[in-house]
């Protein structure tokens, strides 16, 4: 709900005002004796963990405009604090506002320096405020506190002076085209009547004489005072400011009005003359802050517990909402599953319902077919050496010479073994290779490796040689053929190896044989 | 921020990082549990798809089944379908041998493996597997070879396929009377088909 306690505090006593919910819901006051610490103490123990705000009401104050050359960050930070050490040295209340810049060449910073010249009247209630542990977010002087009453009051006048009654004695607060210039609090007391108009009328003028010393405005120049009738006892004394001072418009605000302005209840205002400022200052913190660093840190600590907890909720909350989606979407993707399982249930029945009536079969009507469509294709593309051996058949019609003593066929992906390195037969000058190139594939094809030799032979290698590379050529031409390789031939005249031999020409002595060896390879598809 | 601040902060920090924790947990399995959900709907719609598929293929299969069938059991009792029936190849290797007047055939069968060519027929779900028989045997000339195997084919013990054979001259000396003048040694495939069962069908 954003509670907080609003404390208003004046040589007089205290004013503790709790605040909830954009009011003040509860305002009780102190006496500055020991009977009041005591009840201030008993009370501020109610409340939990709730910051305090505090408003000063005191003659001790002290309010300085200067400017300064203009600067950032933390050179303006020392400058300020120069000043501020130079001009208060003895209090630890005191702050510095950026009013803006010097309308002049230098375009300086403005500045406003205030600060609470009597810390003691602070003390005792500020001890017993952190003794029970509350966070103080600020101290602040009333004056500043009033600035937030001119929107309230509405008064459109370019010099003002609000005009109230308190209990230490009457506070006149000037504000020039509604920005705080000056502010001052009399001792003394109204009284009756007829010397209380005397007394208002007196203060107002000193008032103008002093803003005239200062220069902050001529006396020839209008004022309006806004007298602050909290109590409705100053109808008399209004007429009279006004009646003795025809160069000034008094407009007095009674408690109704007061009330009806503010928000605030009439018996508040009764109660005490500092709700009205209690309750500027719930709604809206001043500028100007006195509370040092050392005050105020169990304000920042509290601040930052709250920022940790609304962290925690902003997380909690995504948490909740990524959760959330995840568990609507598995929710409806459970759902679509669901229904797809439903119907593919139903299909399924539909579908057992009409296979009843098909012919009992040992398996599905796909693996059926196939099956079937398998050994077909097998029996169709079985093959055999019948084709190669009908090749080889009418080659040697035609090569009377060549005697097969070895015949190996095989269908496969790789072609036979022919027991002999591919890169000898090719480093053999001798051994002649007719090739026919088929198309591209690594399909099964048929090859076949024909081992023979030439008879009969009397040592003529080369006539055996040209009759091996006949029976080549003859089986190359065959249609189908791929390839024929000659992979042997009967006399290898590699330089890399030694060669020996008779050259007897005897036909009946033999000079050896002429073996050789050919592969055929058949164009796959065949 | 000094130690009597982060002390003042220990509990929010502690609650920041307990709930750190419980929602990455809580995202995580919700996440999990949504992936595992996706993955079912996928696999639900496509045994939907299979399904519909199926229903509307469901007049074909009976064409396929009634037309079929007949030449699928004809296939069984060769023993092409099925398990292997070597008894019947033996049968078969005997009988073909007696019809090409053969000296004796020698056989070696290994053991079953898959058919490494399986795939050039695209099965499907169907397994094709093959036994290599690894024969030896004499022939009176070259012709006897391709009578063997025409006399094996026809006594319909199942489905083979020759890879390779040899042929070796035997050196008789120039005698020419009734005797083996070649050795043959031929590797020949067996090959069968497994099917599923039918409930297959019928549990859809």
């Amino acid at each position: 709900m954003d509670d907080k306690l609003l404390i208003g505090i004046s040589a007089q006593g205290a004013t503790v005002a709790h605040w909830r919910g954009r009011k003040i819901v509860e305002c009780r006051t102190f006496t500055d004796h020991e009977a009041g610490q005591a009840g201030f103490k008993e009370h501020l123990a109610r409340f939990p963990i709730v910051p305090v705000h505090i408003v000063v009401d005191a003659v001790e104050e002290d309010y300085r405009f200067e400017t300064l050359p203009h600067a950032s960050g933390s050179d303006r930070a020392d400058m300020v604090n120069r000043k501020l050490k130079q001009h208060y040295r003895n209090t630890p209340y005191l702050s510095a506002w950026l009013l803006g810049r010097d309308s002049g060449k230098r375009r300086d910073d403005r500045y406003l320096f205030s600060a609470l010249t009597n810390p003691e009247l602070l003390g005792d209630w500020l001890q017993a405020v952190i003794a029970c542990g509350l966070p103080v977010a600020g101290v602040y002087l009333l004056p500043m506190v009033t600035a937030g009453l001119l929107d309230k009051l509405d008064v459109k006048a370019t010099n003002l002076l609000v005009v109230a009654q308190h209990a230490g004695g009457l506070r006149l607060t000037f504000f020039r085209d509604r920005q705080f210039r000056l502010s001052r609090l009399t001792r003394g007391d109204s009284g009756k009547a007829e010397s209380g108009t005397r007394y208002f009328t007196d203060e107002i003028s000193n008032t103008r004489l002093y803003l005239h010393a200062l220069r902050t405005m001529t006396l020839d120049e209008p004022l309006t005072v806004a007298l602050i009738d909290r109590g409705d006892a100053l109808q008399e004394a209004a007429a009279g400011v006004a009646r003795d001072n025809p160069s000034l418009e008094c407009v007095r605000f009674g408690r109704r009005d007061l009330a009806d302005r503010l928000g605030l209840d009439e018996a508040l205002l009764e109660a005490s003359p500092y709700a009205i400022y209690l309750h500027l200052l719930g709604l809206k913190e001043p500028h100007s802050n006195l509370a040092p660093a050392s005050v105020t840190v169990g304000y920042k600590r509290y601040q930052a517990r709250r920022g940790v907890y609304a962290g925690c909720g902003a997380l909690a909350a995504a948490v909740v909402i990524w959760s959330g989606t995840n568990l609507y979407s598995a929710g409806m993707l459970r759902g679509d599953t669901d229904d797809a399982a439903r119907r593919t249930a139903e299909l399924s029945s539909r579908y057992l319902e009409i296979t009843r009536q098909f012919p009992q079969a040992p398996t599905t009507a796909d693996n059926l077919k196939k099956a079937v469509e398998i050994g077909q294709k097998l029996r169709e593309t079985t093959h055999s050496p019948q084709k190669m051996i009908a090749l080889v058949s009418r080659a040697l019609e035609a090569s009377p010479a060549i005697v097969v003593r070895e015949f190996g066929w095989k269908y496969g992906t790789t072609e036979i073994e022919t027991g002999v390195a591919r890169t000898a037969a090719v480093a053999d000058p001798a051994a002649q290779t007719v090739t026919i190139t088929a198309g591209p594939g690594s399909s099964r094809k048929e090859s076949a490796l024909i081992d023979g030799e030439v008879r009969p032979f009397r040592g003529d290698y080369r006539s055996a040689i040209n009759s091996i590379n006949s029976f080549a050529g003859r089986l190359a031409g065959q249609p189908g053929v791929a390839e024929v390789r000659v992979v042997k031939l009967p006399l290898n005249v590699n330089p890399a190896l030694s060669l020996s031999g008779n050259t007897l020409d005897n036909p009946e002595q033999s000079a050896g044989t002429a073996d050789f060896k050919l592969l055929l390879v058949l164009k796959a598809g065949i | 921020m000094n130690q009597s601040d982060l002390q003042a902060l220990r509990i929010p920090l502690l609650v920041l990082l307990a709930v750190l924790v419980a929602g990455a947990l809580a995202i995580y399995f919700t996440a999990q549990l949504m992936t595992v959900e996706r993955r079912q709907l996928v696999q639900q719609q496509t045994q939907l798809k299979q399904a519909q598929v199926r229903l509307q293929k469901s007049g074909d299969e009976k064409d396929i089944i009634v037309s079929y069938l007949d030449r699928f059991r004809q296939l069984e009792r060769t023993g092409f379908i099925g398990e292997e029936q070597r008894i019947n190849w033996l049968d078969g290797l005997r009988l073909a041998n007696q019809q090409a007047d053969l000296f004796g055939v020698d056989y070696q069968i290994s053991t079953q493996k898959p058919y490494p060519f399986a795939s050039e027929f695209n099965p499907g779900q169907l397994a094709l597997n093959q036994s290599l028989m690894q024969l030896r045997f004499r022939l009176l000339h070259e012709g006897d070879l391709l009578r063997f195997f025409d006399a094996l084919a026809r006594q319909d013990a199942g489905v083979f396929t020759i890879d390779q054979c040899l042929l070796r001259r035997i050196d008789n000396h120039g005698v020419i009377r009734y005797q083996p003048n070649v050795n043959a040694e031929c590797d020949l495939s067996w090959i069968t088909v497994k099917a599923g069962a039918a409930a297959e069908r019928k549990n859809p």
